[in-house]
């Protein structure tokens, strides 16, 4: 078993991990009806503390070290928007289904509106915002294939391409289309999207 | 005036203006303004469908850390109607402290009995939405004689189709960030289709004089026709902005989003249609209803393109614990047309006639339209391969049947006549043009830029198109594929005058007639000779720039397209799942102003009904009477893998182009979900009356065809 395995025994139940006192940064988000739901369900008294103070943290941010405080229930996502003024990443869903929240940390795509801001020190963040802009960047793709509109869900199939695209220089259509499956635009976009996605890939080769 | 006849920049491939800070994360949304000691606004809504408010206490929220200010909506004794209905609103200096306050609000609920569903408010003695009864009947239309109509018919059919209500889903949800610049003047960023709408709704509520609130939006996250004011949070921001006397930033949550943003209306209707042998629709009987939650809104067009001389329908509003209907791209019209065309198409089959030509022998003989679907219908059959369309239930032996529909449908559209664009040409050569209309992701900014920039013989990217801020001279809203239609002849007007006051300044420095000048790219030209650069001509102006007001002129933009959609699809008979494997949309509208972002709309259009056609609905709960899915996980909206191949093709003929601008916001959605309709049918064999295509919808079809 692995502990991706939602079953695993080996590892922190659920449970555990909502009461674990180590992890009072989760079980502070559940102030609500979901905590409700849980005493309810185990018929126990409340048991958590509700933490409510700040904490001082430093992020590695597109390069720079940034301080900010936050609390330990704050996301990656809202640290970012809201303590960093790094607006680049859109909350959308917030609960991770849509993608316009991506980021890379540490070289890997995730959904910042699920990522828990204290859980990303010492890690690399990179955001939209750092990317190149020049003739073979995945912005100037997007821009030139028209694969936006609003632009609202832009940034995150922006960065989402850009990490897919890293790790997947020679794409077909249909990989691209897999690659991209996490984000979701309204407006329509796709095609546009997905012509760029091609054309940022062949660019970067000939960079 | 007319167009330029061999236009520069008209009708090419111009890259949208705000592409690139759009696609680098730099452009600043009303969501993402953070005026300096901004507050953060969260909203209390119902969880329940139907209450009255027994005590109301916001003193809790008050001793909440970090809060600033807490207002109540509804009053004491006041009711609640649907889930997600507003409450209170709090502001606190992090949103997590406003999350916490918003739940330490004290309320009591005086549970009321709801109806979440269509059947469970027309159920006889169904609690009361709305006084006297919440089946609101509208006028019934009669025209000819329909009974007489379908007794004459050789082939009749009837049949009961049912579309849901489905949510706008803005990514950027409702809201605005608001800051009161002095007691009695605000600036507010709001996600807005109509900055003007917004400014004056803030005004009359505030009781300050308009021209005191300037409401922003430079680029805003989506709206489909549900964003055009200030809404209750909005309010509710500037009233906690003002109580706390620090900036607001109030936008409401997904949750919310979809259960008060707006939602288009159901449709469920009852036809029964009949035809002649020779193909020739000979009447019919339509009973319709649908539901706008708590508002009216649920009325549609049918019947819809084709013509039926004899006809008659009547339609009810349905009320019930449901957020209020909004406009929603093309209002009524998908919903009338995925009706009628299944309607059409059963007729076809059953008249034993490809229902390519059926829908063809019954275009109404006098509309300009007729010969324009003719030619699309035309191009949409070649590109789509219809001749390999076989007849309905025809398909492989296999269980993955794969089918062909189409569609036609229509849109007005057309100019609001009274809205103005100002030309600036300044001394140091930069142009911009201004106007309170905005940009909602269609292109609008681009387009103004582009009318300025081929009148002015210069670089798109040359221009400032200025908009997205109401205190400029009074623009669109972005609505019912009006904007273009409305902004571009007052932008050609205020580029014209602003040139030719360009004209009449340099002409005597270059011993010239005004009428001898000329612009192309970027120089002043005199008797067609290059004279000028365009810089140095400006720089004549000394230190006063040129000023030009341009109003609405006749006989740059029309009214009125038709569009046809085709689809190729195949459906697995044992899981129900339908795979999209081609749509082709054939689409006029007018002159084309910018060819890639008027594509894009099509693209954008065809995706959107796609969603209509196979994902979208809005699940409530009869039991609660909450909506089990306001999220964007159980909602369902396309990914880039539902993606078929799509084919746009623009009808752009000289006649076309002769008519002036038309918008294209609303048309090329409207067709989708009924090609798609009718390709099921036709890959299966049997009509799946319920929308969208699910698999358990196809199989529910499937099963009852069987029994």
């Amino acid at each position: 078993m692995t502990d991706q395995d939602p079953k695993s025994r080996s590892g922190s139940s659920r449970r555990d991990f909502l009461r674990g006192s180590s992890l009072a940064a989760a079980t502070a988000v559940l102030t609500g009806p979901a905590q409700v739901a849980l005493d309810e369900a185990t018929g126990a008294e409340p048991e958590v503390k509700v933490l409510t103070g700040e904490v001082s943290l430093t992020l590695k941010v597109n390069g720079e070290e940034k301080t900010c405080k936050v609390e330990p229930r704050s996301t990656l996502l809202d640290t970012l928007r809201h303590r960093l003024d790094i607006t680049g990443p859109k909350r959308v869903c917030d609960r991770a289904s849509c993608g316009a929240c991506t980021a890379i940390v540490d070289g890997v795509p995730v959904y910042s509106c699920t990522t828990l801001a204290v859980t990303c020190t010492g890690k690399t963040i990179e955001t939209l915002e750092s990317f190149g802009t020049d003739a073979n960047s995945v912005p100037h793709a997007f821009h030139q294939a028209d694969g936006l509109m609003c632009g609202y869900c832009t940034p995150g199939f922006v960065t989402a391409c850009k990490a897919f695209l890293d790790k997947n220089p020679n794409p077909t259509l249909d990989e691209v289309k897999k690659g991209l499956d996490g984000n979701i635009c309204r407006c329509g976009t796709y095609m546009g999207v997905l012509e760029a996605a091609l054309a940022a890939a062949k660019a970067m080769k000939g960079a | 005036m007319p167009w330029p006849e061999n236009p520069k920049l008209i009708g090419t491939r111009i890259p949208r203006l705000d592409g690139m800070i759009k696609a680098t994360g730099k452009a600043k949304y009303p969501s993402d303004e953070h005026p300096e000691g901004m507050l953060f606004g969260v909203m209390l809504y119902s969880p329940v469908p139907h209450a009255k408010i027994k005590t109301l206490d916001l003193k809790p929220a008050e001793a909440m850390p970090g809060v600033k200010a807490v207002i109540g909506i509804v009053k004491e004794g006041g009711l609640v109607r649907y889930h997600g209905d507003d409450i209170a609103a709090v502001a606190a200096e992090t949103e997590e402290q406003a999350r916490d306050a918003v739940r330490a609000i004290k309320v009591e609920y005086e549970i009321l009995p709801h109806v979440a569903t269509e059947p469970q408010a027309m159920a006889d003695g169904a609690p009361e939405v709305v006084r006297g009864g919440n089946v609101k009947k509208g006028r019934a239309t009669s025209v000819g004689d329909a009974d007489a109509g379908l007794a004459k018919a050789d082939a009749v059919v009837e049949m009961t189709l049912n579309v849901p209500v489905i949510t706008h889903v803005c990514l950027e949800t409702h809201g605005l960030t608001a800051r009161w610049d002095s007691k009695e003047k605000i600036t507010a960023w709001a996600s807005t289709q109509a900055v003007g709408a917004t400014a004056a709704e803030l005004a009359g509520r505030f009781n300050i004089p308009v021209g005191d609130v300037t409401v922003l939006t430079e680029v805003m996250g989506g709206g489909f026709g549900s964003k055009f004011g200030a809404d209750v949070w909005g309010i509710a921001a500037a009233e906690l902005a003002q109580k706390a006397g620090k900036p607001v930033k109030m936008f409401l949550d997904r949750v919310q989003e979809h259960l008060a943003g707006g939602n288009r209306p159901s449709a469920t209707a009852k036809v029964k249609m009949g035809a002649t042998k020779d193909g020739k629709i000979s009447g019919m009987i339509a009973e319709t209803y649908g539901t706008g939650g708590i508002s009216r809104g649920a009325q549609f067009p049918l019947p819809y393109v084709y013509a039926v001389a004899d006809n008659k329908r009547t339609h009810s509003d349905v009320f019930l614990n449901g957020g209020n209907a909004r406009a929603m791209r093309a209002p009524g019209h998908p919903q009338g047309c995925l009706i009628m065309e299944s309607v059409v198409d059963e007729l076809a089959d059953k008249l034993g006639m490809d229902p390519m030509e059926f829908r063809l022998k019954n275009l109404a003989p006098n509309d300009f339209r007729t010969g324009i679907y003719e030619a699309q219908v035309a191009i949409g059959a070649e590109e789509i391969g219809w001749k390999n369309r076989k007849a309905r239930g025809q398909s492989s032996k296999g269980p993955i049947k794969t089918g062909y529909g189409m569609a036609l449908h229509q849109w007005g559209g057309g100019a609001a006549p009274d809205k103005q664009v100002t030309c600036i040409i300044n001394p140091d050569g930069s142009v911009e043009v201004r106007s309170a209309t905005q940009d909602i992701g269609t292109g609008a900014r681009t387009i103004l830029a582009i009318i300025a920039a081929e009148l002015l013989g210069l670089k798109v990217t040359d221009i400032k198109s200025n908009i997205g801020n109401s205190t400029f001279p009074p623009g669109q809203a972005s609505g019912g594929s009006t904007t273009t239609p409305s902004m571009s002849p007052p932008c050609f007007a205020a580029v014209s005058a602003a040139r030719d006051a360009l004209f009449k300044k340099i002409a005597p420095g270059l011993n010239a007639e005004p009428g001898d000048l000329s612009l192309a790219d970027g120089k002043v030209l005199v008797k067609g000779e290059a004279k000028l650069d365009w810089k140095d001509a400006c720089r004549k102006l000394g230190m006063m720039p040129i000023n030009e007001l341009g109003k609405f002129e006749e006989g740059l933009s029309s009214v009125g397209v038709a569009g046809c959609q085709f689809a190729e699809v195949s459906v697995d008979i044992e899981t129900g799942v339908v795979t999209l494997k081609k749509i082709v949309a054939v689409q006029d509208s007018g002159l084309i102003i910018d060819k890639l972002t008027w594509e894009s709309q099509v693209y954008g259009g065809v995706i959107g009904g796609l969603n209509y056609g196979r994902f979208e609905e809005r699940v409530m709960d009869p039991t609660t009477g909450v909506m089990l899915n306001a999220d964007m996980e159980l909602y369902k909206l396309a990914g880039a893998s539902d993606m078929p191949v799509i084919v746009v093709k623009a009808y752009e003929t000289p006649e076309m182009k002769a008519r002036g601008v038309i918008g294209i916001g609303e048309p090329p959605t409207i067709g989708t979900a009924a090609a798609i309709g009718n390709a099921v049918a036709n890959a299966i064999g049997v009509r799946v009356a319920n929308w969208p295509m699910t698999p358990i919808n196809v199989l529910n079809a499937l099963a009852s065809a069987k029994s």
